[in-house]
């Protein structure tokens, strides 16, 4: 795994490093090289951002200003006549569960459109997200058809052995990763390859320095006085 | 008592940096909220007379646009922008999303014979439909959440004898640890960071609450 993690390193010096060729999987020749090592970044990107959520939750101390509000996620779940009743824990368990599938979907989104170089997110983004991520599954009657077949041949490619969300074993190189995140001197890991990317990175970095439990805001809640 | 029909149009007083939201972008939000829930209208009722009525189901049925938009900007780089259709489809996902897991959890307590969802019920559901990544982070936070709030939830409790039955007869299904009244004590005493870590996710808590224990908060909290 730790030369998994070098050749990201490698990647990430530029978006399509020439003449580098990919150890893992099954490749169509040298034309796969520059698709498996945008993968690898990807697998990356999506990793640091589990580290970061992981880091964030250990300093929150706020529970009364969530980001989604309780009520309307009480209804929700009761719009399921079967369900009985809801202890409160639930709800607000739902509210932090939802912000980390919202940031999730949005991540995996924004990768789609990053490669298609457009700076808006379109519901045929979110529509490959969901093709490509079998935990969304469920959500494939949510867009319609016509915007998954224009990824058909990209599905096709992910066939090919590719994986697009790393397995269990990689969950300890995810955890080594975010150790490198709060290290300014190796911030190489911390910064993906396009300049969007380290602009946000950054600024997380900046706006929720670690060490500091003292701050209530860490993830983005606001105090009400 | 039900009244949260319109907690997203709440302003927030205070917005730290990491939101990423000016006030104006607020204010545009809540516009295109308010559009957002005419079309909703439109489409589905053409009747004047059932306008407010359709308002509040319609409303009721997704989170409100502008904290999903909020959660959105948080993760993305500062030039992007996010089409209304895109918008839309995250609100449509996250409904999906707590159905879907609470369709699961609701499934595990009918098969036990318990009448209340826990989130440890959640937790599971979640494990069982393969949001593994989630198990983590969502442990801790509840972990953090009983020890910060713990107190004031338990004190809000029934009576203590009756609380003792209750944990008796859970004994039979559940064999819980031993209760302590003041989770905030005991789990200011442990590292909870790396408590957490070393058990694993789906391993049961010394710091659970069970739920019927909470059976009657839903309600206290409500009023």
């Amino acid at each position: 795994m730790e030369n998994n993690q070098q050749q990201g390193a490698q990647a990430q010096s530029g978006p399509y490093p020439g003449g580098a060729g990919g150890s893992a999987g099954a490749g169509a020749g040298a034309g796969a090289a520059p698709f498996q090592h945008l993968l690898q970044q990807q697998q990356q990107q999506l990793q640091m951002f589990w580290s970061y959520q992981r880091q964030e939750i250990e300093h929150v101390n706020d529970f009364k200003n969530h980001q989604l509000p309780l009520a309307r996620i009480k209804k929700i779940m009761k719009a399921d006549e079967d369900v009985r009743m809801i202890s409160a824990e639930a709800p607000i368990l739902f509210a932090k569960a939802c912000e980390l599938f919202i940031l999730e979907l949005t991540i995996r989104s924004w990768l789609h459109a990053d490669e298609n170089k457009r700076r808006t997110l379109q519901k045929n983004d979110i529509a490959a997200a969901i093709t490509r991520t079998d935990i969304f599954d469920f959500l494939v009657d949510i867009v319609p058809r016509d915007e998954i077949k224009d990824d058909a041949a990209l599905v096709g490619a992910t066939a090919s052995g590719v994986p697009y969300y790393y397995p269990p074993i990689g969950q300890p190189a995810g955890m080594m990763i975010g150790r490198p995140a709060v290290d300014p001197a190796t911030g190489v890991y911390v910064q993906p390859p396009s300049q969007a990317w380290q602009s946000v990175w950054q600024s997380a970095a900046e706006d929720t320095p670690y060490g500091t439990g003292a701050q209530g805001n860490l993830d983005g809640q606001s105090m009400e006085f | 008592m039900e009244t949260g029909g319109f907690h997203g149009y709440r302003k927030l007083p205070n917005t730290t940096s990491g939101l990423k939201l000016s006030v104006s972008d607020m204010n545009m939000n809540m516009r295109q909220q308010q559009v957002a829930s005419s079309d909703q209208n439109c489409s589905n009722h053409s009747a004047a007379g059932e306008e407010n009525e359709c308002t509040v189901r319609e409303q009721d049925r997704f989170m409100p646009i502008a904290n999903v938009i909020r959660i959105m900007r948080k993760i993305l780089p500062p030039h992007a922008k996010i089409s209304d259709d895109a918008k839309e489809t995250i609100q449509e996902c996250v409904s999906e999303y707590i159905s879907f897991i609470t369709g699961e959890a609701n499934e595990r307590c009918q098969r036990e014979q318990r009448k209340t969802i826990t989130a440890e019920d959640v937790l599971w559901a979640m494990s069982k439909l393969g949001f593994d990544d989630y198990i983590e982070p969502l442990t801790m936070y509840l972990h953090r959440y009983r020890e910060l709030e713990g107190d004031r939830t338990s004190m809000r409790g029934e009576p203590l004898g009756k609380r003792t039955v209750e944990y008796a007869t859970l004994a039979t299904a559940f064999v819980p640890p031993p209760f302590h009244h003041h989770n905030g004590y005991f789990g200011a005493a442990m590292p909870m960071g790396t408590y957490v870590r070393e058990t694993p996710p789906n391993a049961a808590s010394s710091h659970h609450h069970h739920g019927i224990s909470n059976a009657h908060e839903p309600n206290a909290r409500s009023i």
